[in-house]
């Protein structure tokens, strides 16, 4: 009996171990693709491209609009400022602040180009802007890592393979130099350039030739600026090896490459500096920047669409008064930068122009809440909502409280958020501005307009929004051909920075000096992602952002408005104004020496010894 | 079988007890101390946030990461370590120095205590500061140590705390056209609440030299 139940046993397990062998289990995963599988078909090579297209918008890689942690990188320099909860203490930058390391984004392109190299179901001319594209995102990782930390390794098109018992030190690459870095990434955008499309791409998402031109321009200006400002500095930043540092003979060389790729550019007439509408020159500069219907200005961009691909930026900061959603007023710009855009008729143009509060010993009155601003530059319109300005066709109110009367003296009243007066007037708006450690209330007097989706639904959780975010604009080709004209002083940049200029719809220059070149940058790419680092390469970095807390320029501000509630008054119902430092940022902004570059991490070097740190470290 | 059992637990208790020991070390127990100085007398730095940092190394391990020595702003440092031979170097390019950042050997055994001399391109002495209603006056000497290093800027300070330097002050006001030698500067101020509502009051000049990343200072003075 016994026997008989071990034999059927075994009987049944031989049975079993024969069939299971069907392959039920058997499957091939449908996450992990084989490079056959990949370069056989020629759509999953263009999907591969997508995904890097997609991992260049993480924190490390710059400010950006995509979420929480993004936009807060705006707030780390003098624009922008939080308003979400109690005050930042921030006022240093870290050591790996925007650092951008990602030679697994570099490997993995290498690999994709040899793939696309040996596929044969591609032609050669199929082939050529498909690598384009993949050495544009290559060279733009190159670019996002000097900025940051100076020369590092550079590859090239191998792909390193590892087998146990290699010897492991010749994988470990020494850094390049600071210079060999920036030839490296102009040589191969202007290589580039002959494989691209020089077509516009839909919502300028994909990398064309005007896109690697961009790159070869910027690219090229700052190292230009690097070799010309850091050796103007009385400890210029440097290492032994050049790592970091380059030295000032190149300058001129790499301005004039800066203005040629720029000049190239404009003169391809793909992409003009869009003026649609000159009756309105506010409305049209926040279409240049942030409507994609019908733009003539943007050249390449991280692009959103519903579904699956939404940004949260307008979500977080629409106005309190026109918030969809639950969530509102997280972040705005500060009075730092509002008062940089000058008056239209200003005596001399070009330069920051701060507001009048007080005359003749008392407030200034201005006939409406946004009297002060809409004689200022239109790009200020289209850059930022300030007190009584329209948005989505209903005016954001702005007030702090009322100017009243008492025994003859001027006195301010503020009240709860959204309240009124004894006798039905507004006292303190549903906006805000107001002093709170409390979230979703405006506290610098000012919102965000550009990058805020005016779309419906926009700013609820559910959705989101498709808004893009603009890498390289045509007006920034003017902008570096104006400077490195200026730098090399050949009597042409007051040509192009006017050209920007007119379109913005403020007086032309008749001579321009670095200091209208600073300027006009910050007003033309506010909120941009150029700010932080034109300051570092112009070296003003750690002299603007000198960490004192008295000092109104390292310091964010806020401008309060107030509503004059004094019937019988000649100024009843005017409007003052109260500048002040702005609770939310208790701290000036502080840029030590060692920020101009990042730190290393101790892991990458003790990994790889042949890696020289950076000054300070 | 009984006895099996009762074996089995203690067995597993002993386990329990002694593996505790096995992947932990004890704490270092050795302590060093020191100064920064010129000619044997400390320097007067920033304190706070870090800024002022020295690094030991120690040689024969896998990895390089420094053991990063916080200087106070009276110069002084201190660290837990083991017993053994460092290797200690100013930070690149910080502090109000010149950057040789030539090697200090230091045995810690106990108690070690070690002076790291410095060249400083300034010295402050013979400081007096004092408030005086809306304006801070002071007046104090600055000493050049070397002969090529210019001055950068001067700075007055107030602070509500006894930590008093660049960063950490309620009142700051910096000097541009100042040279070496017996220097006096006053500041404006009035209409800075904070000074005007501190309870206790600490004052301190600094001197950044050109192209340094750390200001010198005086001592701290306590004026209120």
């Amino acid at each position: 009996m016994k026997k008989n139940y071990i034999f059927l046993a075994f009987t049944a397990f031989l049975l079993t171990a024969i069939t299971s062998c069907s392959g039920f289990l058997d499957q091939d995963p449908d996450k992990i693709m084989t490079d056959d599988q990949i370069f056989s078909d020629a759509v999953m090579i263009k999907s591969v491209l997508a995904n890097y297209y997609g991992r260049i918008d993480g924190k490390e890689w710059g400010m950006n609009i995509n979420n929480g942690d993004q936009i807060y990188n705006q707030s780390v320099i003098d624009d922008v400022a939080k308003f979400d909860g109690g005050p930042d203490q921030r006022s240093t930058f870290e050591d790996d602040r925007f650092r951008t390391y990602d030679y697994t984004y570099i490997r993995n392109i290498n690999e994709f180009l040899r793939g696309l190299r040996a596929t044969t179901v591609l032609t050669d001319a199929e082939k050529r802007p498909l690598e384009g594209e993949a050495r544009f995102l290559r060279a733009w990782a190159y670019f996002n890592m000097c900025r940051a930390m100076g020369g590092m390794p550079i590859v090239g098109d191998e792909v390193f393979e590892y087998e146990s018992g290699m010897d492991i030190t010749t994988l470990q690459k020494p850094r390049a130099t600071e210079a060999e870095m920036y030839d490296y990434i102009i040589s191969e955008c202007s290589a580039i350039a002959e494989l691209l499309p020089v077509d516009k791409q839909t919502n300028s998402a994909r990398a064309n030739k005007w896109t690697a031109k961009m790159l070869e321009a910027r690219a090229s200006l700052y190292a230009a600026s690097l070799a010309n400002y850091n050796n103007k500095m009385s400890n210029p930043v440097k290492t032994a090896g050049g790592e970091v540092g380059i030295s000032a003979d190149k300058a001129q060389s790499y301005y004039t490459k800066a203005l040629a790729a720029a000049e190239e550019v404009i003169r391809s007439g793909v992409y003009t500096l869009q003026d649609a509408k000159p009756d309105n020159k506010a409305r049209n500069f926040y279409e240049a920047t942030s409507v994609k219907e019908n733009n003539t200005e943007v050249i390449w961009a991280r692009d959103y669409k519903y579904p699956g691909q939404t940004v949260e930026f307008t979500k977080i900061n629409i106005p309190r008064s026109h918030a969809e959603d639950i969530d509102n007023s997280a972040y705005g710009p500060t009075l730092n930068l509002v008062e940089e855009f000058e008056l239209i008729d200003a005596a001399t143009p070009g330069q920051r122009q701060k507001f009048v509060t007080e005359e003749n010993g008392t407030y200034k009155f201005y006939e409406s809440a946004s009297a002060p601003f809409a004689e200022r530059d239109p790009r200020l319109w289209g850059s930022v909502i300030y007190p009584g300005a329209e948005f989505k066709g209903a005016e954001v109110v702005l007030q702090t409280g009322q100017l009243v009367k008492e025994n003859g003296q001027w006195v301010t009243v503020v009240g709860d958020l959204d309240s009124k007066d004894d006798n039905g007037n507004l006292l303190t708006s549903f906006n805000g501005p107001k002093e709170s450690n409390e979230q979703y209330i405006n506290k610098s007097g000012f919102y965000f307009r550009k990058y805020m989706d005016e779309t419906g639904l926009a700013s609820t959780r559910g959705r989101g929004s498709e808004m893009w975010w603009p890498r390289f604009r045509i007006s920034e080709a003017y902008m570096i051909a104006a400077e490195s004209s200026f730098e090399l002083g050949n009597g042409r940049a007051a040509e192009f920075i006017n050209a920007v200029r007119a379109r913005a719809g403020v007086k032309p220059l008749a001579t321009v000096t670095f200091e209208n070149i600073v300027h006009e940058c910050r007003v033309e790419f506010a909120f941009e992602d150029h700010r932080f680092w034109d300051m570092k390469r112009w070296r003003l970095a750690d002299k603007v952002w000198n960490g004192n807390n008295n000092d109104e320029q390292a310091r964010h501000r806020r401008l309060w408005p107030y509503r004059v509630v004094a019937p019988g008054d000649p100024n009843d119902g005017k409007w003052v104004f109260v500048e002040d430092f702005l609770f939310m940022s208790p701290n000036a902004r502080y840029f030590q020496m060692k920020n101009y570059y990042n730190f290393l991490n101790m892991d990458w070097i003790n990994a790889n010894p042949n890696m020289v740190k950076n000054p300070y470290q | 079988m009984k006895i099996i059992s009762r074996i089995i637990p203690v067995v597993m208790l002993l386990a329990i007890l002694s593996s505790c020991g096995f992947d932990n070390f004890d704490a270092p127990t050795s302590t060093l101390v020191g100064k920064v100085t010129y000619n044997g007398s400390p320097l007067n730095v920033r304190g706070t946030g870090e800024a002022i940092r020295l690094q030991l190394f120690q040689d024969g391990f896998d990895k390089r990461d420094a053991i990063e020595l916080f200087v106070g702003q009276d110069g002084a440092f201190s660290a837990k370590l083991f017993d053994g031979q460092y290797k200690m170097v100013t930070r690149d390019g910080n502090g109000p120095w010149v950057n040789s950042r030539d090697t200090t050997i230091v045995n810690v055994k106990g108690t070690t205590e070690v002076s790291l001399d410095v060249t400083p391109y300034f010295l402050i002495s013979g400081e007096n500061i004092s408030v005086s209603g809306s304006t801070m006056n002071a007046s104090f000497t600055v000493n050049q140590i070397v002969s090529t290093a210019g001055i950068d800027r001067a700075m007055l300070i107030l602070s509500k705390t006894q930590f008093a330097d660049d960063v950490n002050n309620i009142f700051r006001q910096d000097f541009s056209d100042v040279s070496a030698g017996s220097v006096s500067l006053s500041a404006d101020i009035s209409g800075n609440n904070d000074v005007a509502n501190a309870k206790a009051l600490y004052g301190r000049v600094g001197v950044y030299a050109k192209g340094a990343d750390q200001a010198i200072y005086s001592p701290v003075v306590k004026l209120k």
